[in-house]
């Protein structure tokens, strides 16, 4: 029997009570430490050519009080970022929020969902993470990505969206 | 391959070596410094006069051309399938290419003077998905394409609509007379370029006829004296003219030859259109298949009171084609808003996409202030301050970028606007002219509202809705009003049990 029964707009399920999944961790120590890396990367060789280069001693204490300004901020974005960032599955679709300054919420409904990636670096593994990304018509790269997430979760969550995106048959 | 294999395989008609030649050339064109390298090497090491080589290199060229389309003539094989067609080409690399007709999106038609003349056709499928593998099937007879066209929309809707099926209806929608040549001609903004173009030439073009004049009025043995200077700037004037109507007249003579003849016609669910002097176009488009409609009023546009109106469909992730936008380039307001219910789904149509429609909701001004200080204000003060170091008080005339700017931000703002009921959303935006986005929110593919902290200040929010044929973004609206839209939307999608595609 077809059922078409109205819908107050007052009772769509909103956003405002839903329970925000954190990322695992795991992904703040290792964002902290891919951070550390790069700036060691960057900072040894200036380190090394302003020793032997004959730099005058003020431009090089400039260079090195913003180098460590530079790299105290990098140590402490991950810390500030990634607990903005959060995940909501819901019944008909996962909702994804970021940002600290600019802060966006993105909404998929499963029913547009095409394919699910999971991905992992070398890096990930080591921490037992991987990256999620869902696909939509039209967009180019992966429309959301939710990175950090804890390689057990992610699999649970690609099986789920799948399930869910199989399940919602279509007819014309 | 076997013998029973070879038999399925298909040739096309010879005159298809046309087809070659013309997109061979086209390829020679695109990497003309790579391509003619060898050649002109070869010319420059050849012995004799400019004109011999010249005539050499023609010949050259022209057997190289000719000879390369033969080949992939007779290397090119297709064979029709229950489901698929199946394309071999490719003279040095081979490569096949595996269609299914439910991939087919649209099926476009080409048809040249010579093809006419002879009753065949160029077909070229439209299909979604990865990019590149885009078919050709040249000089075919236009009843082939024609049943083809048949089998593969047939196997759509046998089991899409069956009622349909039953009675194909062909109706013509809108033709366009000679007119609307001559607008679509004004409004081309191929014409400025040229003039861009051109304008340098103009210059040497004005030493050239001041000679001629001088010398001719030299020989009549005429006092320069009398050449003052309004019939120096008379004359100017007259080569600017002259030059602008033969603009003019290219412009509408390319109007004639891509839109002479141009109808729209609706056949049962598909949206045809055909038109053009020499070669004739043909495009088709699914209803179901539109994902946005745009009316576009360009700056000429708006003085000429017509819009263009598109119809998008599903963009395939790598690049974008002009194959996937069906354009009605010249209609008037009215009639757009009679095109679209019928293109937008028989839900859609309650709302108008007439830019000075009086139903648009203002979006916050609160837009205006970030443009204003990002874009005006701090380039303009950074600017005069840099250029008041160089050049002195002169610099100061930077800060005129500011009240530009702020116009720039006020005038976009007017302009931007949205509108919506319960299956459709039309947003507005212009700076110079005007375009109005219409979308069914059941074809929505994801949906985000983005804050930044001066927004969140203000409580107001960015919607982005984003289709598959891109995106639409309702900006600086309520935070609570984008919150309710966004969850309509979701419900929307996620109760509808329509494909989106």
């Amino acid at each position: 029997m077809f059922q078409n029964p109205e819908i107050a707009l007052a009772d769509l399920p909103g956003t405002e009570d839903v329970t925000w999944q954190t990322l695992d961790a795991a992904y703040k120590r290792l964002r902290q430490l891919q951070n550390l890396i790069l700036v060691v990367i960057i900072a040894v060789p200036v380190g090394i050519l302003t020793t032997i280069n004959p730099v005058p001693i003020i431009p090089r204490l400039v260079l090195w009080a913003v180098g460590i300004i530079v790299a105290a901020l990098l140590f402490l974005w991950p810390g500030i970022a990634l607990p903005k960032r959060g995940y909501v599955v819901r019944d008909k679709d996962i909702l994804f929020r970021k940002g600290v300054v600019w802060q966006s919420v993105t909404a998929i409904p499963f029913n547009r969902i095409q394919h699910v990636e999971i991905s992992s670096t070398p890096f990930d593994r080591k921490f037992n993470l991987a990256q999620l990304q869902l696909f939509t018509a039209g967009g180019s790269s992966g429309d959301l990505k939710i990175d950090g997430l804890n390689s057990a979760v992610a699999e649970q969550l690609r099986l789920f969206v799948l399930e869910k995106a199989g399940a919602t048959v279509e007819h014309r | 391959m076997s013998t029973a294999d070879h038999d399925l395989w298909n040739r096309t008609s010879p005159y298809a070596i046309l087809f070659f030649l013309v997109k061979i050339i086209r390829i020679l064109m695109k990497n003309a410094v790579q391509s003619l390298a060898p050649l002109f090497a070869l010319l420059v090491a050849y012995q004799g006069d400019l004109v011999s080589k010249l005539i050499l290199g023609g010949i050259l060229l022209a057997t190289i051309i000719v000879f390369g389309a033969v080949l992939s003539w007779l290397f090119f094989r297709y064979q029709i399938r229950d489901d698929s067609i199946l394309i071999r080409s490719g003279v040095i690399k081979k490569k096949q290419l595996d269609i299914k007709f439910s991939r087919i999106q649209g099926i476009n038609t080409e048809q040249n003077l010579i093809y006419r003349a002879l009753g065949l056709v160029t077909v070229a499928f439209d299909t979604a998905g990865s990019s590149g593998s885009e078919g050709n099937l040249p000089a075919v007879t236009r009843s082939f394409a024609d049943a083809l066209r048949e089998k593969i929309s047939g196997d759509d809707l046998t089991t899409i609509e069956d009622e349909e099926t039953l009675a194909p209806t062909q109706k013509l929608l809108l033709k366009l007379d000679w007119r609307d040549m001559i607008r679509i001609a004004l409004s081309d903004r191929r014409a400025l370029i040229l003039f861009a173009f051109i304008a340098p030439l103009m210059e040497q073009l004005g030493d050239r006829v001041e000679e001629v004049v001088e010398s001719a009025i030299q020989s009549e043995t005429l006092a320069i004296s009398q050449l003052n200077v309004g019939t120096g700037a008379l004359i100017i004037a007259a080569i600017i003219a002259l030059i602008i109507l033969i603009l003019m007249l290219f412009s509408i003579g390319a109007a004639f030859l891509r839109f002479h003849d141009f109808e729209v016609t609706l056949d049962g669910r598909t949206l045809r259109s055909r038109g053009g002097l020499l070669t004739t176009h043909e495009h088709s488009m699914d209803l179901q298949k539109i994902q946005t409609l745009r009316l576009q009023q360009g700056i000429v546009q708006v003085w000429l009171k017509r819009f263009t109106l598109t119809a998008r469909q599903a963009i395939s992730g790598r690049k974008q084609r002009s194959g996937k936008v069906f354009t009605i380039p010249v209609v008037t307001a009215e009639f757009a808003d009679k095109l679209h219910p019928i293109l937008l789904a028989p839900e859609a149509g309650r709302l108008t996409q007439n830019p000075r429609s009086e139903r648009f909701q203002k979006i916050s001004p609160y837009y205006m202030r970030g443009r204003i200080l990002f874009l005006g204000l701090v380039p303009a003060s950074l600017a005069a301050a840099l250029m008041y170091g160089e050049s002195g008080p002169p610099g100061l005339l930077a800060l005129l970028w500011f009240p530009l700017m702020s116009l720039f931000a006020w005038r976009s703002w007017k302009r931007a606007g949205y509108m919506h009921d319960d299956d459709e959303i039309v947003c507005r935006s212009g700076l110079l002219g005007y375009r109005t986005v219409a979308l069914l929110f059941r074809k929505v593919q994801r949906v985000t509202i983005t804050q930044s902290r001066y927004q969140r200040r203000k409580n107001l929010a960015s919607l982005r809705l984003f289709m598959a044929s891109g995106s639409v973004r309702v900006p600086y609206i309520g935070h609570a009003n984008a919150r309710l839209l966004r969850d309509y939307i979701l419900y929307r999608v996620e109760s509808s049990q329509q494909v989106w595609h």
